[in-house]
């Protein structure tokens, strides 16, 4: 039988609020289920993927770079892209392309395109169902 | 495939993208042939019944060229058919019962929301 | 029949908004649609015994099936027996399995 395949559509950037974190926990549920998955990244999440983003450490609790381990947005993405490769599912994520422009986050990881918003309408018309979460 | 974009949150956005970034995402997904209706809830209800141009902001010497137009933005989006929804309980509520109505669009009671879901083949809430 | 799933993020305490978004839900149920409610984040603060939050508590009696998100829980504290009599613990995977049984899903 087929994998489904389950659209989401996200606005919130990296850190700030609990919405990024749980986003990211449904995607990785949506891969333990077998499911193909397409992302549409608007606004702020169109930084999710940037590829520039860096560790640092933490001096407050004494831990350095390598200690802090600090997690990262990209990090996750590639994590879930790994994921999918390895249980031969479908990871696409697109960021909108003027999202991505007025924010200066245009260098995205390996495996991240660029698009607009027909690309979330192409999306969500392919897909078995798709979920939005707005920001606040 | 039927959607309804519910959007609640208003003014986010407005100065920066010169766009509430919800109805401008619905305007451009209507381009690309999207089957679509807007609820305009909590906050946005502001949006059925603004008259004016958004204020330009000014930043130091930074003066703003194109503020964000909602009347002129509901405008379109109910010219390209869009069907475009209030509640009437989140007008009242902020003290907009008795203001007009941006001509088209449709109040409903806020008990006739589910029948709207009914409607439609999905709900996104912004 | 349709049923529904709402991921409420929002919680009474901070956000008014919630009133609606529980009448909402209330209204389908009595509708005769299957409804469902998962907590998480700062929404599973209604879920814990002892929380004043009437409107919310009523959503069970409206036949409504709420559940709150383990992870959130863990974070916060609560466990299994913290919760109210009417709320089951719950995952996101739920979100996954209602949207691929053709739920509408929608996040609050």
């Amino acid at each position: 039988m087929e994998n489904k395949i389950l659209t989401f559509a996200f606005m919130d950037p990296p850190f700030e609020n609990e919405r990024t974190v749980t986003f990211f926990r449904i995607l990785d549920a949506a891969l333990d289920r077998s499911v193909n998955v397409r992302v549409f990244a608007y606004e702020g999440a169109a930084a999710l993927a940037f590829s520039k983003q860096q560790q640092h450490g933490n001096s407050v609790h004494g831990r350095d770079l390598q200690q802090e381990q600090h997690p990262l947005t990209k990090d996750w993405i590639a994590a879930l892209q790994k994921k999918a490769q390895e249980r031969q599912l479908q990871f696409d994520w697109v960021n909108c392309g003027l999202c991505v422009d007025e924010r200066g986050v245009m260098e995205s990881i390996p495996g991240c395109g660029r698009g607009s918003p027909a690309d979330l309408w192409r999306y969500a018309s392919e897909a078995f169902n798709t979920l939005a979460i707005g920001t606040r | 495939m039927k959607v309804l974009q519910v959007v609640e949150q208003a003014y986010r956005t407005l100065v920066e993208e010169q766009d509430d970034t919800i109805l401008w995402l619905t305007q451009s997904m209507k381009g690309a042939g999207a089957d679509l209706s807007v609820l305009l809830a909590g906050h946005c209800a502001y949006y059925a019944v603004q008259k004016t141009r958004q204020p330009a902001l000014k930043i130091g010497g930074w003066q703003q060229q194109e503020p964000a137009d909602i009347v002129r933005d509901i405008d379109q989006l109910l010219g390209k058919g869009v069907d475009v929804y209030v509640v009437r309980e989140d007008l009242e509520e902020r003290g907009l019962g008795d203001l007009p109505v941006h001509a088209g669009i449709r109040v409903i009671e806020k008990n006739k929301i589910h029948e709207l879901y009914e409607q439609v083949d999905q709900v996104w809430q912004w | 029949m349709s049923r529904y799933l709402f991921i409420q993020s929002q919680d009474p305490f901070i956000e008014a908004r919630t009133s609606s978004q529980f009448d909402v839900a209330t209204q389908l149920a009595k509708a005769g649609k299957t409804v469902s409610v998962l907590l998480v984040q700062n929404g599973v603060t209604a879920a814990r015994k002892g929380a004043r939050t009437p409107q919310f508590d009523a959503l069970a009696g409206a036949g409504i099936k709420v559940f709150a998100d383990s992870f959130a829980l863990q974070q916060r504290d609560i466990t299994a027996g913290d919760l109210k009599p009417s709320i089951a613990a719950g995952d996101v995977g739920m979100v996954v399995d209602a949207m691929l049984a053709g739920d509408k899903v929608i996040w609050n």
